[in-house]
């Protein structure tokens, strides 16, 4: 299960994350306060090799993901061969420390 | 509004400068632009700063007035303009703004980073800054990553191949080798970066489908223009260059709410701004200086600039057209990919090429018979883009 909340405007329906105060595309300001669905597809990744300060890591591959009900993420793409249009199933984990602190976000695994 | 002259360029050369302080590069940058233009003991009314982040980088803030002071341009008016890689682009609309209105007869914008005072992955996350800070920075986002998002779909949608994405680093390279303010100045092969034994070595993969030599080097420098009326301008009997056209636009901060995450679509908004002020079209540009952050960037801004169809960049990149010589040169100087990429100094950097080129000042690299030049300036990944339309007065 991801923890994001997504929006979507009362007036013309669009789905928005991260948020806005005014939709992007009617400029109304009342959204229906949503969860994402628990599966989507991959619309692309990168593999990083060079992380910023902070990782101690190599390789991370990054994605955006259109979930079934529309909402669109970055998040940490946990497939060994990651591909365009794969099927991937939404978690919630830690994705980086900053100081001594765990920072939750969304990670994809193969669905 | 008041036509505006740039009356003088100069900066100094981009590289890692270790025993220079920032304010210290603006200021020689500064000096290069005045002398230039010429200016003597004249008054400069207001200076404005391109700089993106000297807070985290070298620990100082208010550097457009410490720069007065170690230039001795008091009481001139000074701000810092910061909008990302954008910031010398936007520093320049703000000169533009004061001398077309009035407000100031003559002006000095400097851009200028250091950000080789930090180490590389230091380097990394400070730029990252600009990104959503809880749907993308989190995740170790990082501008190559963005990039590499972004050039994964390029390349399935337009056709656009790993050749093609070094052949904007060969040549940018290969221009970089004709420009002596360049940062990068080595000839690279398609052999060494695609196809030897050792190409992965040489050109190992930063964010796939991104490698190291798709990527500008991360530099310290400055660059300066003097700006200034038609009327002073030929006092000063300088060469008449004029900002004609001045086009500004802004996207959605993440790359996943685009509805075609492919579409640069300040790009093309602020480009069509910035001709339709000039009162020209893409066809009458005949040099370009493009933001090549990396290599996907200079093909997919000649698109979106309106100097190609959409999917056709790497086919007259390929066709020689963006070299020296061809029918629209781009990245003379050898662009951010040679030249170098101190965020700031980049907007500003690219003004002071289009100025020595429109003047015939640009030696091995110059541009024959260029009359018209256009400049991008890419901030964030696309979120705020500035364009520029240059001309030289017979």
């Amino acid at each position: 299960m991801s923890n994001i909340t997504a929006y979507k405007c009362k007036s013309c329906g669009l789905v928005m994350y991260p948020h806005h105060f005014r939709c992007l595309q009617c400029h109304k300001r009342e959204f229906e306060e949503i969860t994402p669905s628990e599966k989507g597809k991959l619309l692309t990744f990168t593999i990083v090799e060079q992380l910023p300060w902070g990782f101690d890591e190599r390789g991370r591959v990054l994605g955006v993901v259109e979930f079934d009900n529309g909402v669109k993420a970055l998040g940490v793409i946990l497939a060994e061969s990651p591909k365009i249009g794969m099927k991937l199933k939404a978690g919630w984990d830690s994705v980086r420390m900053i100081g001594d602190q765990k920072v939750y976000g969304l990670t994809f695994e193969p669905a | 509004m008041r036509p505006v002259v740039v009356a003088g360029a100069g900066m100094i050369p981009f590289e890692r400068r270790d025993e220079d302080s920032l304010v210290g590069m603006m200021a020689v940058a500064g000096l290069n632009a005045m002398d230039d233009a010429g200016l003597g003991d004249r008054a400069v009314d207001a200076v404005y700063v391109g700089n993106m982040a000297s807070g985290l980088f070298n620990h100082q803030v208010s550097v457009a007035s410490a720069l007065v002071d170690r230039l001795s341009l008091m009481p001139a008016a000074a701000d810092r303009i910061e909008n990302g890689p954008a910031s010398g682009g936007s520093a320049i609309k703000n000169g533009f703004l004061a001398v077309a209105s009035g407000y100031a007869d003559i002006v000095l914008v400097v851009g200028g980073e250091k950000m080789r005072e930090v180490i590389g992955p230091k380097a990394t996350d400070i730029v990252a800054a600009m990104t959503h800070p809880s749907a993308e920075y989190i995740y170790g986002v990082t501008l190559p990553a963005l990039a590499g998002l972004f050039t994964r779909l390029y390349m399935e949608k337009y056709g656009v191949t790993r050749e093609h994405l070094t052949m904007v680093a060969i040549k940018n390279q290969e221009n970089g080798l004709l420009n002596p303010y360049a940062h990068i100045r080595m000839k690279i092969t398609m052999e060494g970066v695609l196809t030897h034994p050792q190409a992965h070595i040489n050109s190992p993969i930063v964010a796939d489908p991104l490698h190291l030599y798709d990527c500008c080097p991360v530099s310290d420098g400055a660059a300066a223009v003097l700006l200034t009326t038609e009327e002073i301008a030929k006092e000063l009997n300088k060469p008449i260059v004029t900002i004609d056209g001045v086009g500004q636009a802004t996207d959605t901060h993440t790359l996943q709410e685009r509805s075609d995450p492919t579409d640069l679509k300040a790009v093309t908004v602020a480009s069509e701004r910035a001709f339709s002020m000039a009162g020209l079209k893409p066809k009458d540009v005949d040099v370009a200086e493009l933001h090549d952050a990396f290599t996907i960037l200079e093909i997919a801004e000649s698109e979106h600039a309106g100097f190609f169809p959409k999917g056709e960049g790497a086919k007259a990149l390929e066709a020689g057209e963006t070299r020296i010589g061809g029918k629209l040169p781009i990245n003379p100087s050898g662009g951010l990919k040679a030249r170098g990429h101190p965020v700031g100094a980049t907007g500003v950097a690219q003004a002071v090429e289009l100025v020595w080129q429109l003047r015939g000042e640009a030696g091995d690299r110059q541009v024959k018979k260029a009359t018209t030049g256009f400049s991008l300036n890419f901030g964030g990944f696309g979120n705020n883009v500035l364009a520029f339309v240059l001309r030289r007065k017979s």
